[in-house]
């Protein structure tokens, strides 16, 4: 293991993209903590350290790690252009364009990426106009009297917004760099660098609750991410034999391979939209009434949904996460497609004739292998939830060793190793993973 | 001074904003963004990208000096 990491290092081409990684990682978090131009930095300090984080701005704030309660100049983080991409994948299901644009390959591709960069850029306009406004009425902080931006005239408040929405911008510009330069996809590494920066914090706010319960979540964290890894790396291998044909002198195909079927194909795209989709009424009991006197419907928003140790809320996140996996890998994995690029190609399944009964065939094993894997990832994404009492109400999503942050980790973790890997492999050393 | 910078911060965003327009997209979208997905495509950096990560590196240096001068400002005003 260390030894692979000495021959990563050793070889200069994979150094220079490691370190430059490494660089514009730095300068990712360097800008995650300088505060936007009008914001007052002590009054934040004051008021992020009073401020409960129960709320609609967790997963936001996750994604920007940490720097949305800082309104520093990045402080819509990665959200807007997660929430892009979002949108563009499902209206490729939608808009016959997008899907027409979907098939025809890379070129379509590139058009579909440059959609969700526009859409990016609007979002973060939207975003940043929602936060500064937010932050003006004094709502970011909900039990704060300091005023956070003390200059509230409106060309101060352009400027910051202009400024948050250029930093998305750069954000953008940053994660894409590194995908062309560097190792990895750069939008997940930033995701990942900014999970990555709570931990210390969170850690220490566990180190408080004494040694004991410290080591005791230690070890839990390691056996969760444990499991992570052994459920991320399983697949189904369906076998398929390639019929020989001849073309012209040459003899082609023959050879049997197997289509890969992921146990969690999904990934973690599920357990975002599902805890996006619960802050909704949340957010909605907000708007709509008045806090001193909540209607019916409010007072069980209030009590059941928000509440993250009620078992409505935490029944209703899991119901939402299997729902969510079956119509996300719905959308991603389409068996008729498959099929038929396997006819196409002279292929078929030991057993099974090609065509509709493939199809048939791979939509069965997809629905049964799809079960587990999102039991699997709800579970994981409603521990948090069973350890309140120890880390404290409205911590759920920040809570370093379950959850969102735990499959996101893990899951770009094992990414970048692979490509680590595959690069050490070009030059026949040995890997990471063995 | 204050106002000049701001004015110099608002007009490096907004070039900003349309120089990481210009550049081409090597996000992949979503699908590659959690795992999966497939690698991109190796195709060398042209001409035009060169002198547009330069162009946009210069420009997100003016942006990065206007934010620091407004901080101190405010801080030593």
């Amino acid at each position: 293991m260390l030894g692979a990491f000495r021959s990563a290092l050793a070889t200069p081409d994979l150094r220079r993209k490691i370190l430059f990684t490494l660089g514009i990682v730095v300068v990712y978090r360097l800008g995650a903590t300088l505060p936007a131009p009008g914001v007052s930095f002590a009054n934040v300090k004051k008021c992020a350290a009073a401020v409960d984080q129960q709320g609609i701005y967790q997963l936001i704030n996750l994604f920007s790690g940490g720097a949305l309660l800082q309104l520093s100049i990045f402080a819509l983080g990665i959200m807007p252009y997660i929430t892009a991409s979002i949108i563009i994948q499902l209206l490729t299901v939608v808009i016959p364009r997008f899907e027409q644009l979907k098939k025809e390959g890379q070129g379509g591709q590139n058009k579909l990426t440059q959609y969700t960069r526009y859409l990016t850029i609007a979002l973060a306009i939207l975003q940043s106009t929602g936060v500064v406004a937010l932050a003006t009425r004094g709502q970011l902080f909900p039990n704060c009297q300091d005023p956070v931006i003390p200059e509230q005239g409106t060309f101060n408040l352009i400027v910051l917004v202009v400024t948050m929405t250029a930093g998305t911008g750069v954000i953008m510009w940053l994660g894409e760099i590194i995908t062309e330069k560097g190792i990895g996809n750069g939008m997940s590494i930033l995701i990942f660098t900014g999970i990555a920066a709570r931990i210390p914090a969170e850690g220490s706010n566990i180190w408080t609750k004494g040694p004991l319960t410290f080591t005791a979540i230690c070890l839990v964290g390691l056996a969760i991410i444990a499991s992570v890894v052994f459920v991320e790396q399983g697949q189904r291998r369906i076998p398929v034999q390639y019929a020989k044909r001849m073309i012209g002198r040459r003899m082609y195909g023959g050879t049997s391979t197997y289509l890969p079927l992921k146990v969690n194909q999904a990934g973690v795209i599920p357990v975002i939209f599902a805890s996006s989709l619960l802050y909704l009424p949340d957010l909605v009991s907000r708007l709509a009434g008045s806090s001193t006197t909540p209607s019916g419907w409010q007072r069980f928003v209030q009590t059941y949904l928000s509440q993250q140790s009620s078992w409505v809320h935490i029944l209703a996140y899991f119901a939402l996460i299997i729902f969510f996996t079956y119509f996300y890998v719905g959308i991603t994995f389409n068996p008729d497609e498959r099929a038929d690029e396997m006819k196409k190609f002279g292929g078929f399944i030991p057993g099974i004739r090609p065509g509709r009964p493939t199809s048939e065939y791979l939509k069965f094993v997809l629905g049964r292998i799809t079960l587990p894997g999102s039991i699997y990832l709800g579970i994981i994404a409603i521990l948090p939830n069973m350890f309140l009492d120890i880390t404290g109400q409205g911590q759920n999503q920040n809570f370093p060793f379950g959850g969102t942050a735990v499959l996101i980790m893990v899951g770009v973790g094992l990414d970048t190793v692979k490509q680590i890997e595959s690069q050490l492999m070009q030059r026949n050393y040995e890997g990471f993973l063995r | 001074m204050k106002l000049f910078l701001q004015i110099l911060l608002i007009v490096s965003s907004v070039l900003l904003v349309l120089l990481v327009l210009l550049h081409r997209g090597r996000g992949g979208g979503l699908s590659s963004l959690f795992g999966g997905g497939m690698q991109s495509s190796l195709s060398g950096s042209s001409v035009v990208e060169k002198n547009l990560d330069r162009l946009t590196l210069f420009c997100a240096a003016v942006w990065l000096i206007s934010i620091v001068g407004i901080g101190l400002l405010v801080k030593l005003g």
